[in-house]
């Protein structure tokens, strides 16, 4: 199994950049998980949109987290509402949308909301490296 | 169009509580086209049938539910005559013989369905003038219109079915593209490991997840096919219930809802398995997006002296009382276009009564909503 590495290397040249993913499934958490330390990200899991919002506001991760993963369909706060809440608070930090159901109405919605990349599941692991690596670009050029 | 009212006075004290019964009750307020209200006064013609068999059996099915009609006998030489069997679960009188038909006090209508050339003759000469008789060409055509609702019925059951699984999308993609999600991700792993423990434990992952998801395939197979024969059967009602939990998580989704399961030893019912599904499934789903934010859904069975009772509870919005007595009212929705066809419970209705069931809700606004479906104990030969 993984672990975390300390946020102390973050920036370093062991760790790429500190993802969150937020999926109800703790499957897809673990496959992201897998596929992302791969690339050398640390990767922090939450099983919904309201425990994504404990985790980005606790501790380090107000400044260090650099991108989130999220899904749409998950209990208690959903995708909807957590990116509402993320694109507010943090709009720095760089959104990717990773849902088993693709709807175009709402990836348009989601796009034109500041969503930088809207993924359906099933999504090989190079896509998904390609799409946090564009997504780690544009919150570099972010302004802090 | 005239619009008659479900609702039985009995139960409708402070309007949360509405009934269904079957058969329903005769003399019940009408509205005409101008939605004035009328009042039914003459009585229900009473009407005796003569055949048991197919068409015997499917008039009485018909008959029985229309408020203007009382079935007072049904009768054939063959006592094993399925119409028969089905006129005591109505508990209809069954005559042993023609002549009791023909001698009845109480009929007004004798309804010929024997299919016997030489009846019409004998109904001519026997029958008192003063009752009409439905016989020859004119019952055969009965006969075929009888046959052309029951089949109707069964395609607006099926319509409403399909209709209902265009809902089902999201959950399907759910349910499916998330163990896709682990496949591939596992499976491309794989291609790299080289620890021989994980390539192994992967390996397995990858076999249950396929499995999971053919699982999904079979449930909506058996739910989306047309409901078979007319011939019903025992149904086990808890594993039908149980059924109808796995297959409403696709229409609709179960975040923060909290599941409780109330069932009595082997609840056993009379009726078609399929279309029992489609009720359940109906019935879970209306109560899980009764509650939007979450709440508890209990589905349960109870025995009681009157037959078998499933009821569904939610802790949902509730319905209005001044609504309440067009629920079970075909194209009734009071979700927006595109999201509801307004037909699904008074399927429902249909169905349960088909079934010599009754159907009956109660409900308020900001508590929640319990629908209650009664079926007879089982009637043994």
């Amino acid at each position: 199994m993984s672990e975390f590495k300390s946020g102390f290397f973050v920036g370093g040249e062991n760790c790429n950049g500190r993802v969150l993913i937020v999926d109800d499934e703790p499957d897809i958490r673990k496959v992201v998980r897998m596929t992302l330390q791969k690339a050398g990200y640390e990767v922090l899991e939450a099983e919904n949109g309201e425990k994504a919002i404990e985790t980005i506001n606790s501790g380090e991760n107000r400044l260090l987290l650099d991108i989130i993963i999220c899904d749409i369909r998950m209990p208690k706060v959903n995708g909807i509402e957590a990116i509402a809440y993320f694109r507010q608070n943090y709009p720095r930090v760089p959104l990717i949308v990773l849902t088993g159901f693709p709807d175009t109405d709402m990836a348009t919605s989601l796009l034109r909301q500041g969503v930088v990349d809207y993924l359906v599941k099933p999504v090989e692991g190079e896509k998904l490296r390609a799409a946090v690596g564009r997504a780690m670009e544009q919150r570099e050029l972010a302004p802090l | 169009m005239i619009k008659v009212s479900e609702t039985g006075p009995e139960n409708d004290r402070a309007g949360r509580s509405v009934s269904c019964p079957s058969p329903p009750a005769t003399g019940t307020p009408m509205t005409d086209r101008k939605g004035v209200m009328l009042i039914e006064s003459t009585a229900p013609t009473k009407v005796a049938i003569l055949g048991a068999g197919r068409g015997g059996t499917a008039l009485l099915d018909l008959l029985h539910q229309i408020r203007t009609i009382e079935v007072v006998g049904i009768a054939d030489r063959d006592p094993r005559a399925p119409g028969l069997q089905r006129a005591r679960e109505l508990h209809i009188p069954v005559l042993p013989h023609t002549a009791d038909v023909i001698a009845h006090q109480d009929v007004q209508l004798i309804m010929d369905v024997t299919g016997d050339p030489g009846m019409e003759q004998i109904l001519r000469d026997r029958v008192s003038p003063n009752v009409e008789v439905l016989s020859g060409p004119a019952s055969r055509i009965l006969w075929e219109l009888v046959q052309h609702e029951a089949r109707l019925q069964a395609e607006l059951l099926h319509a409403e079915k399909l209709a209902g699984i265009g809902s089902f999308a999201a959950g399907i993609a759910h349910d499916i593209n998330n163990p896709l999600q682990l496949i591939l991700g596992l499976a491309e792993n794989l291609t790299e490991e080289e620890d021989l423990k994980i390539i192994h434990d992967q390996a397995k992952e990858i076999v249950e997840a396929v499995k999971r998801t053919t699982a999904i395939c079979r449930d909506l197979t058996s739910y989306s096919r047309r409901a078979s024969s007319h011939h019903d059967s025992l149904v086990d009602v808890n594993a039908k219930l149980d059924d109808a939990l796995k297959i409403a998580r696709y229409a609709v989704a179960f975040h923060d809802v909290t599941v409780k399961k109330t069932y009595a030893v082997a609840s056993t019912v009379k009726g078609n398995p399929d279309e029992l599904l489609h009720v359940f499934v109906n019935l879970i789903t209306n109560a899980v997006q009764a509650m939007e934010r979450g709440g508890t859904l209990t589905v349960g069975s109870v025995k009681t002296p009157e037959g078998v009772e499933i009821r569904v509870s939610d802790t949902g919005c509730g319905i209005p009382p001044e609504l309440l007595g067009q629920i079970f009212e075909p194209f009734f929705t009071t979700k927006p276009p595109g999201k509801g066809t307004g037909l699904g419970l008074y399927n429902i209705k249909h169905v349960v009564h088909q079934m010599n069931g009754t159907v009956s809700v109660e409900s308020q606004p900001g508590v929640g909503s319990t629908f209650t479906i009664t079926f007879p104990p089982i009637y043994r030969d």
